[in-house]
């Protein structure tokens, strides 16, 4: 029995040695990672791997969003004796904020496996006299990671822009700026029309303000793979690129298979108004809803009712009436809905169930209103 | 001496080859100097057009490293240069162009010597001041030189630049690949400055392996041709870039060594640099046009 015990420990010994191997093969194997992604050969062994050089463009698999990564960096790695700029004061946070709109962490961070974020020195070796010339040294890797974006707009950007001089005497004032700082606000177009030579209808009339302001689409909603140079660009004259495919942003929202009139016309449409075109005014209540939390079948946009039931389903327990603006009171609160409401049109109420006709709505009020 | 005078015979000769239009002598007969020096292990630079930001830290750098005054090393951001196409010369071994890669883009690329591998500068130099070391870079003996500019002529390329300004004892000039850098062991000083490592030093097999490395990963970035991998029998220096700069940037040469200096004279100098004169003559010709060239590159 005492063996037995002894060859067990002996083994649970062994296995803690080799335990964070598998641990971390178990892992990669859980995690939906092409196993192509990192291997060459069809059956890696631990003898022989046969890793890849870094998968410059498959692996990415840290996400989160901009606040919850760092506000500034210093970039400080690269010390030479004779320095002639003080550290790199870099604003993270508003560089992942715009990279949301063009490819996301992974336009920097292209390469991290699970687990922590990889800094660039993990991989990119600080010296240049070197044997591995299949990525650039750190200094390259830094150097070309900004220059990538920032020259593609503007062949003049200079080295002052972003290192301080050391012998530059006044004190930075980046370091301050940068938790305020922001992308300057975009200048949004209010509508295009665009010429589409569809056989539909040639004009299709896109107001953009109405999809930021009236929709409540986010800019990533719509524009979330650009390069900064379809705004940015080193020549004066920014042509707006053709799409591609000018169904793929609409299609998210609307019918872009059956349903060309709705957009493709002879003429410009006007602005959208949904109190005309449905005769339900979004004004009071609905102003901040998404269109698609109440317009719930993809596609179309019609087909909803105007009772409030054919949306709320006011006889849910958790129902809160301050949602429309009047707070029951505590006697109020106890009653059925219907005591109130007796026709199905909400905004209706009537109090002679319980009172006599000297009490009425809304001149005497169920409880408090916002 | 005897071995120098051999070899001007067979750059005379070989001048004559083409440009007099004899065929008698075919090219292949006509080696350039020093092509069993070639190494396995020979060092080269692999330029990545699409990386350079045209900072030109590596002129700064350049003249630094070979005593020529290089003034303020913020002075280089200067974009004016890039009106004019530079080439280099006896004051900068090296320059960076400005060049429209694209409707929306404008690349950038830095000129030197080739370091060809089989030079056509060494084969015309009467003197053997010019030869290929081992390690690949093409280096000349000043004491050797006596200034008759043949292999400016040579040149495929036309690198070596004369010091027209020195009245007394003017010799010739080019890049040499920091020879004495590399022999201590130093990178060469552009590629040891530049911000992006649109320079990358190393073994010239290694280096044309990179570059197919790059083409493979990122195939919409490159015009998928590394410049100098064969262009006139290979150079150490290698390009690759977004679009194809032959016939741009460089001279459209052909793949055969420059045999002597007779195919890439007629189809890389005289077709791109130097107006397109009758250079049917020997030397007197060839005199002629380096004074020529002297104007068109407006020095
Ligand atoms: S580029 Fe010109 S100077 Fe340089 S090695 Fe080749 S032939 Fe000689
Ligand atoms: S290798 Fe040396 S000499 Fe040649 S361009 Fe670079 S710095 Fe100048
Ligand atoms: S230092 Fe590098 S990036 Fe700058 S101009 Fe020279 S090659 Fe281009």
């Amino acid at each position: 029995m005492k063996v037995t015990i002894k060859i067990l420990l002996l083994l649970f010994i062994c296995s803690l040695s080799v335990s964070a191997q598998i641990q971390s093969l178990a892992k990669h194997a859980q995690m939906n990672i092409d196993c192509k992604s990192c291997h060459v050969c069809d059956t890696p062994t631990k003898a022989d791997p046969c890793l890849i050089l870094c998968p410059r463009y498959k692996l990415e698999v840290v996400r989160h969003s901009p606040d919850e990564g760092p506000d500034h960096i210093i970039i400080d790695k690269i010390k030479v004796e004779k320095d002639l700029y003080k550290p790199v004061q870099f604003s993270h946070r508003l560089h992942s904020e715009m990279s949301l709109m063009s490819g996301g962490c992974s336009s920097c961070h292209h390469f991290n496996p699970p687990g922590n974020i990889v800094e660039c020195s993990e991989c990119h070796e600080p010296n240049r006299a070197r044997t591995d010339l299949s990525k650039p040294d750190l200094k390259g890797a830094y150097h070309r990671q900004c220059m990538d974006c920032h020259y593609s707009w503007d062949a003049k950007v200079e080295c002052a822009d972003c290192h301080e001089l050391n012998s530059s005497e006044t004190e930075s004032v980046r370091l301050e700026a940068m938790p305020s700082k922001s992308h300057p606000k975009v200048k949004e177009p209010e509508k295009i029309v665009y010429e589409t030579g569809s056989d539909e209808g040639d004009l299709v009339t896109f107001f953009h303000n109405e999809h930021i302001s009236l929709f409540n689409l986010e800019c990533t909603d719509c524009h979330s793979n650009e390069s900064c140079a379809q705004c940015h660009s080193q020549k004066e004259k920014v042509e707006r690129p053709i799409l591609a495919d000018a169904h793929e942003n609409c299609s998210a929202c609307h019918d872009t298979e059956d349903d060309c009139t709705s957009c493709h016309m002879e003429m410009e449409r006007a602005p959208f108004n949904h109190f005309k075109s449905s005769g339900f005014s979004l004004k009071k209540y609905h102003s901040d809803v998404s269109c698609i939390s109440c317009h719930t079948a993809g596609g179309g946009f019609t087909g909803l009712n105007k009772n409030c039931i054919s949306c709320h389903n006011f006889e849910d327990e958790d129902f809160d009436h301050g949602v429309t603006g009047l707070t029951l009171d505590d006697i109020h609160i106890e009653n059925e809905c219907a005591d109130c409401h007796t026709e199905t049109v909400y905004s209706k109420v009537s109090c002679d169930t319980c009172h006599d006709e000297d009490i009425t709505y809304p001149a005497s009020l169920p409880g408090t209103k916002k | 001496m005897s071995q120098n005078r051999r070899d001007f015979l067979k750059t005379v000769a070989a001048i004559g080859t083409s440009a007099g239009a004899l065929s008698a002598l075919s090219p292949n007969k006509v080696k350039a100097k020093s092509p069993e020096n070639l190494s396995e292990e020979r060092m080269g630079v692999l330029v990545d057009a699409t990386v350079c930001i045209g900072c030109r830290k590596c002129e700064w750098a350049c003249r630094g490293a070979h005593d020529i005054e290089n003034g303020n090393i913020q002075d280089y951001a200067d974009e004016k240069v890039f009106e004019t196409n530079r080439r280099p010369d006896y004051d900068n071994l090296t320059i960076v162009n400005r060049y429209e890669s694209s409707d929306e883009k404008l690349s950038n690329v830095k000129l030197q010597c080739m370091h060809c591998d089989h030079p056509a500068c060494v084969s015309a130099c009467i003197v053997g001041a010019i030869s290929k070391k081992k390690n690949g870079s093409v280096v000349w003996d000043t004491d050797m030189c006596i200034g008759c500019r043949y292999c400016m002529v040579a040149c495929p390329f036309q690198i070596p630049a004369f010091e027209y300004h020195k009245a007394l004892d003017p010799k010739i000039v080019k890049c040499d690949f920091c020879d004495e850098r590399t022999m201590e062991g130093k990178l060469p000083a552009c590629t040891a400055i530049c911000p992006v490592e649109a320079l990358t030093y190393g073994k010239r097999e290694d280096l044309l392996i990179e570059a197919k490395r790059r083409f493979k990963n990122n195939p919409d970035r490159y015009y998928q041709h590394i410049f100098g991998e064969h262009e006139i029998g290979g150079t150490s220096w290698l390009y690759i870039a977004d679009k194809d700069l032959a016939g741009t940037v460089f001279p459209k040469l052909d793949n055969r060594t420059a045999p002597g200096v007779s195919e890439s004279i007629q189809h890389g100098l005289f077709a791109y640099f130097v107006p397109p004169v009758a250079v049917y003559a020997l030397l007197g010709g060839i005199m002629w046009l380096t004074k020529d060239k002297k104007k068109t590159e407006g020095k």
